[in-house]
C-alpha cells in the first residue's frame, strides 16, 4: 500500500488532515475495503491504548453493516419523499409562491369581510337587543336596500349606526346623541338627492327611534 | 486544523448515499460508543446491543444533521439516549423470568443468557488485540512511543503534542503514522490469520 496515503489516513483519523484532502480520501475510504480494514485496526488500537472491558473484534460495525445493508441509501430515501412534500418546483419559485398564496388570501378575506358586512349588519343590533325587541323590529328594515350607488359608499354609515346603537349601554349619552345626529345627517344627505324608498326611511327612523 | 473536518467529510458522502462511509464512522466510533455506552449497562453484550441500535438511529437521523456540532457529540448524546431509555424500560418492565433456585435448568438457562453474547472467540480475540498492541508499543522507539500516547490516551492535538515534543507539527505527523504502522503490522497477523497468531508473533 501506499505510504503516503497510509500517513493521510492516519491524519484523517486524528483529524489533522486538510479538508480538500479529506474529501479525497473519505472517497476513497467508503469503497477500498482494505483501507477501511486499517481504518479499524487503527481504531481498536486506539481503544486498546485507552482499556476498557469492551471487546476490540469489530462486532458492532459488522453488525450496524449488515442491517443497514437493506435500508435504502439516505439520497434514495430522500427522493421517494420529495413528490410527497412538493419539493420538485425550483428553489427561486418559492418566495414567489409564497407571496402568491399570501395575496390569494388577503383578497379572499376582503371578499370576504365585504359580504358578511352586509348580512350581518342587522344580526349584530338583533343580538344585542331584549328578545321582546327584535322579535318586532329586526324584519327588513336592517337591510341595506339594492340601489345603483355602489355599497362600499353607503355602508358604513349603516354599519357604523348599527355597531353605536347595539353598545349604546358602553357610551354616554352626549356622544352617543351627536354622533348618532351626524350619522343621520351624513344618511340623508346621501340619499337626499333621490326619493327614499319606504324602506330606507324606516330604516332612518328606526335608528332615531331606538332607546338609548 | 479544525476539528471534525474528517467525519463531516465522512457524514456528507453519507447523506449524499454512499453508506461505505458511514461504515467507516461506524468502524472509528464502535468502540467508544460501546465504552460509553457501558456507563449505563455492565454487561459487554448488552452495551454492545445498544450501541448498535445507536448507530442505525443515528444513521436515521443523519438527514436532520446539519454539521452545527461535531459528529462524534451528536452521536453520543443518541448512544446517551438510547442508553437510558433501554435502562428505564428495563425498569419498568416486569421481569422475564423468575429464578429457581431448585430449577437446575433454568438456572443453567440464565447463566447461559447472560453469558453467551459474550462468546469465547470474540474474549480470546479481545484478549489477543490488547497484548498484541501492548507488546507493539512497548517495542516502540520511545519518540514513536510518546506521540502515540499523548494522541490516543491523552487526546492532544498534534499542535499541542508538537509543543510538548518540542518539534514540528510534521514530524508529530509522521511518528504517530509510523507508530500506528507497528503495532498494525502486527495486528493485522491476527485480524488476517486468526486466532493464536499473537502468540507465534511474540
Amino acid at each position: 500500500m501506499n505510504e503516503e496515503l497510509d500517513s493521510q489516513l492516519s491524519a484523517m483519523f486524528d483529524d489533522e488532515l486538510p479538508a480538500a484532502e479529506c474529501e479525497l480520501l473519505a472517497r476513497r475510504l467508503s469503497r477500498d475495503a482494505a483501507l477501511q480494514a486499517r481504518w479499524g485496526r487503527y481504531a481498536a488500537i486506539g481503544a486498546a491504548v485507552r482499556g476498557g472491558n469492551m471487546r476490540l473484534g469489530g462486532i458492532v460495525a459488522q453488525r450496524v453493516s449488515v442491517t443497514l445493508a437493506t435500508e435504502p441509501t439516505l439520497s434514495e430515501a430522500r427522493a421517494t419523499e420529495v413528490p410527497a412534500q412538493g419539493r420538485a418546483l425550483p428553489r427561486w419559485w418559492r418566495p414567489i409562491a409564497g407571496a402568491a398564496v399570501a395575496a390569494s388570501v388577503a383578497a379572499l378575506s376582503i371578499l370576504w369581510l365585504q359580504q358578511n358586512s352586509v348580512s350581518n349588519a342587522a344580526p349584530l343590533v338583533a343580538r344585542n337587543m331584549p328578545a321582546s325587541q327584535t322579535a318586532i323590529e329586526t324584519p327588513a328594515s336592517y337591510v341595506v336596500p339594492h340601489t345603483a350607488e355602489p355599497r362600499a359608499l353607503r355602508m358604513p354609515a349603516t354599519e357604523l349606526a348599527n355597531y353605536v346603537v347595539a353598545h349604546s349601554q358602553f357610551s354616554t349619552p352626549v356622544s352617543r346623541g351627536s354622533l348618532l345626529s351626524a350619522l343621520m345627517a351624513n344618511e340623508s344627505s346621501a340619499t337626499g338627492a333621490a326619493e327614499q324608498s319606504p324602506d330606507a326611511a324606516g330604516n332612518s327612523e328606526h335608528h332615531a327611534d331606538n332607546p338609548p | 486544523m479544525s476539528a471534525d473536518v474528517s467525519d463531516l467529510s465522512l457524514v456528507r458522502r453519507v447523506q449524499s448515499g454512499d453508506k461505505g462511509a458511514f461504515d467507516a464512522l461506524v468502524l472509528k466510533y464502535q468502540h467508544k460508543v460501546t465504552k460509553l455506552v457501558m456507563r449505563y449497562v455492565r454487561n459487554p453484550a448488552e452495551a454492545e446491543d445498544i450501541a448498535q441500535e445507536a448507530f442505525i438511529k443515528a444513521y436515521r437521523a443523519l438527514p436532520q444533521f446539519r454539521g452545527d456540532s461535531a459528529f462524534y457529540t451528536w452521536l453520543y448524546r443518541i448512544a446517551i439516549n438510547t442508553a437510558k431509555n433501554v435502562v428505564v424500560s428495563r425498569d419498568r418492565s416486569p421481569v422475564d423470568y423468575d429464578l429457581d433456585t431448585q430449577n437446575s435448568d433454568e438456572s443453567y438457562d440464565l447463566q447461559s443468557k447472560m453469558t453467551d453474547a459474550e462468546t469465547p472467540e470474540g474474549l480470546l480475540l479481545t484478549d489477543e488485540i490488547r497484548s498484541t498492541v501492548n507488546a507493539a508499543m512497548a517495542a516502540l522507539p520511545e519518540d514513536l512511543r510518546t506521540a502515540i500516547v499523548l494522541r490516543e490516551l491523552d487526546g492532544l492535538s498534534y499542535e499541542e503534542i508538537a509543543a510538548s515534543m518540542d518539534c514540528p507539527v510534521g514530524t508529530v505527523r509522521s511518528r504517530i503514522f509510523r507508530a500506528r504502522e507497528a503495532i498494525d503490522r502486527r495486528l493485522r497477523e491476527i485480524f488476517e490469520g486468526g486466532l493464536g497468531r499473537a502468540e507465534e508473533l511474540g
